[in-house]
Parts: structure tokens; C-alpha cells; sequence
């Protein structure tokens, strides 16, 4: 397995606005790389710097071995991508777009065009003009993916679909991964992308905050911890416990969230007759919210 | 950057595609197909009623002389200079047609035409879509130039054919060559302004820009070549305009020197647009 995507100090500015700042990644091949931060991170500014759309400030970038800016042409002819906006020539069909795509990417066979056509229900056959976004959605990710490159590259994918829609794009992307080839899949859908991301970059202000494999992101996070007991306690001893945050007690129940050990908590509680006990991992959404919330700055730096 | 880490390019990339000037030619003379019919049509609608007034003006030989009797200043503006004769067909259409309505008319097609091809694109966020395509940026600007030049001469052909086969079904005595001379005439002055609004489109982001600055040149050239011969100021800038070495030719000929020098300044405009688009950023 090698690198995919590899980028050493890359930095993109306009004049004196920020656009992203010496950003150190790397995508291996076969993997869903999720890549999130809100608008105006620096995602977009990432992937178009990637595509060769925009010149490096500084820093450098490597797709599958070509220079990103020096070698445009051989990245893209070898990516996949869908733009976050876009806009397809009203005038034409699905079908005359993907033919035109076609020509130029030197691809003979629309055959993997239509399979992608059927599954997303896309209609090929009416112009642009008289399709709904969702439907432009699809014709954008058929272009995208049609030719079956080595990396795709997705700037919010599922916007404007219907959730059957993206069940079955879901679908798509990990058969992508099966076959062994590379997906950089940006997104706000944070529970999609905890479902179909091998690993997670948070891109905060310009820079590159953390990465890390989803399941250790979310495991080396905090817990949700509930504990009901037989009659109401005294939630001072819990305070006091080192990684304790946010205490309520409601009645019998005492709930937190945890960021340390659980041993301790366990043996204090144990002092007490407990009825119930709740331990819940967050979800995405709430460790990247806490990211940007600058709760977990420690780890993120 | 080491590249150690990276497998062999060949075990997974793809080979740049061959053809994909020819594709985009294709592609973006499909989409102009359209605006060639109705470019056309306009254009010799306008040669078809000049056509039309001609009869009321050629027993006339007085109308020369009424319209010499205007300010020299007035007649360049229009069109009519020293020495047109109204009331040959060739004089007609020159003042009415190929002076003054079909170059100013005709010249925004291809301002147009390359003021969308990207500064136009980039802001409806359709060059992100085709240059996520393996296509090297110069080849856009070479295959929109191309495209069209050949719409352009769609455009004139139409223009040729309303203009010179109701000459024959008027029974006008008007050469076929003389009418093609006249039309084809306007191709390289034509595509001049689209190759400046081509560089203007490589350079800045905004479609306005690039339909305004070369449209205001485009008026500026067109009153400097005008009044060059009569106010002193613009004489020694008349040559710059390329209204100067446009002339008459429905009533010359084609001036193959001009022809070839304007031509020429419309490619080199081209060129500087496609290095200018190479080295610059891509926004959404």
C-alpha cells in the first residue's frame, strides 16, 4: 500500500486572507479518507489545490506521484472529482455530458455510466435545465465515477439526495474500496462519513488539526456516562473525579460526560446500590463540534 | 518530497488522453450552433433590407452630392467616406452594411463567445466540471479560439448567402466574389476583439470585465480610425486602430497584408490569454 495523496507544509493564500496553512497529510491507497471542517476551513481550498485549480503558496503536493500543480493533466486524468458547486451545460443531457467526458478522458465503454445511472436513478435523457439539484447531484457523481479512476475525489456528495439515494451511493463508495481504490470524501454528514471513512482529518481555520482512523477518533474521545442509583447521592465525590465534565443530577441519576479513566468512577459508584448504567461513545458530530469548541485542544495539537 | 513511498505510477494512474483538443473544438462549436443561425440571420436581415432600399437610391446621383454635403465628421462616423458612391450597390452596402453596423454587431460574437469560454464558466461553475477532465488549460482557450473562428465563419457564410442571393433574385448586379470579399473581411477584425476579450477572460474572473474592455476598445478603435484623418490628435494613433486596416473591401478588395497582420494580432492576443489562463488560479 502506498500514499495516494501526500502534502508536506502545504500552504494556499489570497493576498492576505487565509485559505490553508502548512498542511501535512496522507491518504493510502484503498482507503475512505474523511476530510471535515465547516465552510471556510480550508476543505475546498485543500482539494482544488489538489486538482491543480489553484498554485501552492507554498509547501508541496503529490497525487499518485504527480506534482499537483506541475502535473495537472496526469492528476486529473487519474481522479475523479466532484466539484462542492457546480454547474453542468443547461443545454445538455446526462447522456451527452457523460459522452463528452467520455472523449476526453479517451474512455470507450458507457457501460459502467449506465449500471451507475440505474442505481442512482438517474435520468440521462433531459437536459440539465429541466433537472432538480438531486438530479444534477447524480449526473455530477456519475461524471465523477463513470471511469472508474484510482482516486475519487468528493466534495460533498450526498447534498440534495433522498436518503435511498444515499444509501445506495454509500454503497457504491465502499465497492470502491473493495476494488482497492482510494476515496477523499469531503462532507458535513457527519454520521456518513463516521459510517464509510476509514479515517478522519479535522481541518480547523487552515490547519490540519487531527487525523485519525475514525474508530480511534471516536474511541479516544469522551463517553457519555448515565448512572442510576437506588436513591439520590451526593454528586460532589464524582466532581471531584479527574475527567468529569458537565455533572447534572436529575433525581437518582447522575449523568456526565467522561474524559478519563472509567475505573475510578466505577469503584466510587460501586459504593452505592446502582440500578442502571448508561456508557455511550459520541457520535462524530459531537467530538467535531468539541474540536472546534477548543474542548479537546490538547489532543488536537 | 520523497516519492519512495509512492508505488510505480504505471501500476495505477492513467495515461493522458489524446484527442481532447479536437473533443473540445467539437464541443464547443455544438454549442454555438445555435447562436451562428441567429447571428447570421440577423446580420443578413439587415444586409437583406439595405438590399431591399437599394433601387430608390441607385437613379439618384444626387444623394452623393447631398451627402457630401454633410460634415466630413458625420459621414466618417457612419461610415461614408470621401469618395463612396451610393449609388453603386458596392458603396451602398459599405456605408449601410460593412462599414459601420456589421463589424460594431459582429464583434461581440466572439467578445461573447470568449468572455464565457472562462472568466464566464468560472462564475457559472462549469470549468470545474470540464477541468476536472484530464485537459491542459491552453488547450481550452486554443479549442474555444477555434471554435470560433469557424462559427464565426458560419455567421458570414449566412450573411454572404442573404446578401448576395437576394441581390440576384432583385436582379442587383453584385459579384459573388465581391460579396464574399466584403463578408470575409470582417473575420480577422472579428476575431481580433475576441482574442482581447479572450486575454481579458484569462485574466481577470469576471465575465463583465472581459464583454466591457474589449466592447470599449472596440468603440474607441472604431472613433479613432473615424476621425483619424480629420482631427490632428488621433492621426499618428490611426494606425493602431484596426478600423484603419479593415478599408473597404467590397469596393478594394481584400488587403491580404492587412488580412494577414490583423489575423496574426488576434493569434498572438490568443496566445497570451492561454499563457496567462496556464499560470493562474481557478476560483468557484
Amino acid at each position: 500500500m502506498g500514499a495516494v495523496v501526500r502534502t508536506e507544509g502545504l500552504t494556499k493564500t489570497y493576498g492576505k486572507a487565509r485559505g490553508i496553512e502548512d498542511v501535512d497529510l496522507g491518504v493510502e491507497e484503498g482507503e475512505v479518507f474523511g476530510f471535515l471542517g465547516p465552510n471556510g476551513a480550508g476543505k475546498t481550498t485543500a482539494i482544488r489545490t489538489l486538482l491543480g485549480f489553484m498554485r501552492p503558496t507554498a509547501g508541496r503536493a503529490e497525487v499518485l506521484g504527480w506534482d499537483v500543480w506541475r502535473q495537472s493533466v496526469e492528476v486529473r486524468a487519474s481522479v475523479g472529482n466532484l466539484p462542492t458547486e457546480f454547474t453542468l451545460e443547461d443545454r445538455m443531457t446526462g447522456e451527452q455530458l457523460i459522452r463528452f467526458f467520455a472523449r476526453l478522458r479517451g474512455v470507450e465503454s458507457l457501460d459502467h455510466a449506465y449500471e451507475l445511472a440505474g442505481r442512482l436513478g438517474a435520468d440521462l435523457e433531459r437536459p440539465m435545465r429541466r433537472l432538480s439539484r438531486g438530479n444534477k447531484q447524480k449526473i455530477g457523481l456519475i461524471q465523477a465515477m463513470f471511469h472508474r479512476p484510482p482516486l475519487l475525489v468528493l466534495d460533498e456528495p450526498t447534498g440534495g439526495l433522498d436518503p435511498l439515494v444515499q444509501e445506495e451511493f454509500l454503497g457504491i463508495i465502499r465497492e470502491v474500496r473493495e476494488e482497492g481504490r482510494t476515496v477523499f470524501f469531503s462532507s458535513h454528514n457527519l454520521p456518513e462519513v463516521e459510517r464509510i471513512c476509514d479515517r478522519v482529518g479535522i481541518i480547523r481555520e487552515g490547519k490540519l488539526v487531527a487525523v485519525e482512523t475514525t474508530d480511534a477518533l471516536v474511541n479516544k474521545s469522551f463517553r457519555h456516562m448515565s448512572l442510576i442509583f437506588a436513591r439520590p447521592v451526593d454528586p460532589e465525590p464524582f466532581e471531584c473525579l479527574g475527567g468529569v465534565e458537565g455533572l447534572r443530577r436529575d433525581g437518582q441519576e447522575l449523568s456526565f460526560r467522561l474524559h478519563g479513566d472509567l475505573d475510578e468512577v466505577v469503584k466510587l459508584a460501586a459504593g452505592h446500590r446502582v440500578v442502571d448504567l448508561r456508557y455511550e461513545r459520541p457520535s462524530l458530530e459531537e467530538i467535531f463540534l468539541a474540536y472546534y469548541g477548543g474542548e479537546e485542544r490538547g489532543e488536537a495539537s | 518530497m520523497s516519492t519512495g513511498q509512492t508505488e510505480p505510477r504505471t501500476r495505477r494512474t492513467r495515461e493522458k488522453p489524446r484527442g481532447t483538443l479536437a473533443a473540445l473544438t467539437l464541443h464547443t462549436l455544438r454549442l454555438q450552433r445555435r447562436s451562428v443561425l441567429i447571428w447570421g440571420s440577423v446580420l443578413g436581415a439587415f444586409s437583406l433590407l439595405a438590399l431591399v432600399a437599394f433601387p430608390a437610391f441607385q437613379d439618384q446621383p444626387q444623394i452623393n452630392e447631398l451627402v457630401e454635403s454633410y460634415p466630413p465628421e458625420l459621414r466618417e462616423l457612419f461610415g461614408i467616406g470621401s469618395g463612396t458612391d451610393l449609388t453603386t450597390i458596392e458603396g451602398f452596402l459599405q456605408s449601410q452594411v460593412f462599414a459601420f453596423i456589421a463589424p460594431l454587431a459582429l464583434s461581440f460574437f466572439p467578445i461573447l463567445a470568449a468572455a464565457g469560454a472562462i472568466a464566464g464558466a468560472e462564475e457559472r461553475g462549469t470549468l470545474d466540471v470540464l477541468l476536472g477532465n484530464p485537459v491542459p488549460r491552453w488547450q481550452l482557450v486554443a479549442a474555444s479560439s477555434a471554435a470560433t473562428a469557424v462559427s464565426l465563419l458560419g455567421i458570414l457564410a449566412v450573411l454572404w448567402l442573404l446578401t448576395w442571393v437576394p441581390a440576384v433574385l432583385l436582379d442587383i448586379d453584385l459579384a459573388p466574389g465581391t460579396a464574399a470579399g466584403a463578408v470575409l473581411n470582417l473575420w480577422p477584425l472579428c476575431l481580433f476583439f475576441g482574442g482581447l476579450a479572450m486575454l481579458c477572460s484569462a485574466v481577470f474572473h469576471r465575465r463583465v470585465l472581459a464583454v466591457a474592455i474589449p466592447g470599449a476598445v472596440l468603440v474607441a478603435m472604431y472613433f479613432v480610425d473615424s476621425l483619424g484623418s480629420l482631427v490632428e490628435a488621433f492621426e499618428s494613433v490611426q494606425p493602431l486602430s484596426v478600423f484603419y486596416h479593415y478599408g473597404s473591401a467590397i469596393e478594394d478588395g481584400i488587403d491580404p497584408a492587412s488580412f494577414a497582420g490583423v489575423s496574426g494580432a488576434a493569434v498572438v492576443l490568443v496566445a497570451l490569454a492561454a499563457l496567462v489562463f496556464s499560470r493562474r488560479d481557478i476560483y468557484t
